[in-house]
């Protein structure tokens, strides 16, 4: 038993340390991710109800692509892909620089356009839950359309979209383990390279599920808290107390 | 697309902005070594957030000896070329060998080892005899991508091939009794079969190398433009096998020669 927590102990020769750094990069990508994939999706959710046929068209296009695509092969076009083009690109203008693309940048990119596919499905259905008689009424109160959004709809629609959102947020999360393909320390990266050194694979990933699920449970608290906050002064069904 | 296009643009040249362009310089000064860390004794990361193994050492030792500044990169197994031919570094220093599929991509430099490639199975198992014919049926494991998933894939047709992320993996379903046998490196599993596979597996024997398939042994591998870079490594390489300082790395890790 000492062996065991002597290998992910603090100490010079335990995991502890990595561990530690990796569950930063872990949630540090994750919450870098949030806000960028959020804003995107709602801003898909509102092509996907415009009056553009073109808007439209790309807001299909674009979630159809997202969701299908594995995470992974994002993650390898945005990483790899992009510093190729780009580099090929500043080549053929006759730049002699060297491009590299940040992992950090790369993985916060692919990571959020997959969650923007995947909010904008929980935005267009919050969207769609607001009567069409609000706007109109906003419209006639001399709001104009960006006003009438932030003012009105946008607050109702937050409190809809919210359990959606904390889905989203927790799938997130569990995406991010990917990123060690490109070169980020995450837990995964760590996990497996512990694994190999004390060859303790049981020890190590079951260490790095309990970060995770750490992280799953103080998030299915947090989103607790938001979800009753915003349901302030609604009634609840069922909820006769 | 056009939208995302467009922000791919800004956002790459904002990175490009930042980091700011390094020229590429003609004459090597310093080099970026792209390695797995997970592939001991050759190269694995320990603890302390560490390189260590046989590699790290004697790529550390070629770098002094060429008076260039070497980093490293840790970078998984999957995208290890990927990497180097999208610049995120020089060089691969992983315990990777020169076969013919990988030179459609990449250059290599001459080979500093040539690693005996053994077959391990649980220790009930009897008979020596590892031909495909006494192999069908059963289940192999090894890493994916490598040279022995190619090996396996071309000779044990009727068998049913398992491959892996890592070569740990690989052991560990042998443990496990999920694989019948594993097929790798003879250092790779020495290395699980005096710790971890110590009261599981034993060694069966070991392969003799296709040169079509296994390639003349392991190598560095560089982007095909930097001739020069894979020139200047090659000729301390020839140079640390006369002069002994390759076997003065060799002797710490391995009891036996590896090339």
């Amino acid at each position: 038993m000492d062996y065991y927590l002597s290998l992910i102990s603090f100490g010079p020769h335990g995991w502890g340390r990595p561990f530690l750094e990796g569950a930063f990069v872990t949630l540090s990508l994750a919450v870098a991710t949030l806000p960028f994939g959020l804003t995107l999706g709602l801003a898909i959710a509102l092509m996907q109800r415009s009056h553009r046929r073109f808007a439209r068209g790309f807001a299909t296009v674009y979630t159809t692509v997202f969701r299908g695509a594995p995470e992974l092969l994002t993650l390898y076009i945005i990483y790899f892909g992009l510093s190729l083009g780009v580099q090929s690109a500043l080549k053929s203008l006759g730049f002699s620089t060297q491009f590299d693309m940040p992992p950090f940048l790369a993985g916060m990119i692919a990571l959020g356009l997959v969650l923007a596919a995947f909010s904008s499905e929980v935005w267009v259905g919050a969207l769609n839950a607001i009567p069409r008689g609000q706007r109109e009424a906003a419209a006639a109160l001399g709001l104009h359309r960006a006003q009438a959004f932030r003012l009105i709809v946008f607050p109702q629609i937050m409190r809809i979209a919210l359990p959606g959102l904390g889905n989203n947020w927790m799938v997130l999360l569990k995406e991010t383990s990917l990123v060690s393909v490109i070169t980020l320390p995450d837990i995964m990266f760590y996990a497996m390279r512990a694994n190999v050194v004390t060859k303790e694979p049981f020890l190590m990933f079951g260490v790095a599920s309990l970060i995770y699920l750490a992280f799953s449970i103080i998030s299915a608290v947090g989103f607790g808290v938001l979800e009753a906050r915003s349901n302030r002064g609604h009634a609840m069904h069922g909820a006769a107390r | 697309m056009r939208t995302f296009f467009r922000l791919a643009v800004i956002a790459t040249g904002v990175a490009v902005g930042a980091i700011g362009a390094h020229a590429q310089q003609k004459e090597w000064k310093e080099i970026r070594i792209g390695t797995e860390g997970a592939y001991p004794p050759f190269n694995n990361l320990n603890a302390r957030k560490e390189l260590e193994g046989f590699e790290i050492d004697y790529m550390n030792a070629l770098c002094d000896k060429m008076k260039v500044k070497c980093t490293w990169v840790v970078q998984d197994w999957d995208g290890i070329i990927p990497a180097l031919l999208a610049g995120k570094y020089d060089v691969i220093v992983a315990g990777m060998n020169a076969t013919d599929e990988r030179k459609k991509r990449v250059d290599f430099t001459t080979v500093y080892t040539r690693t005996p490639i053994a077959v391990i199975a649980a220790k009930s198992v009897a008979s020596a005899d590892f031909s495909p014919a006494a192999l069908k049926g059963k289940a192999i494991g090894t890493q994916g991508s490598t040279i022995h998933a190619n090996y396996l894939e071309k000779y044990y047709k009727d068998s049913t091939i398992r491959l892996y992320p890592t070569q740990e993996e690989a052991n560990l379903d042998l443990e496990n009794g999920r694989l019948d046998y594993v097929v790798a490196d003879k250092m790779s599993l020495d290395d699980f079969l005096n710790n971890k596979g110590k009261d599981c597996c034993k060694e069966v024997g070991l392969i003799e190398r296709d040169p079509a398939i296994h390639g003349p042994g392991t190598a560095m591998a560089v982007r095909k433009e930097d001739t020069a870079l894979r020139d200047m490594i090659s000729k301390a390489i020839e140079e640390s096998l006369k002069d002994g300082s390759f076997e003065k790395v060799r002797v710490k890790w391995f009891k036996f020669a590896i090339m």
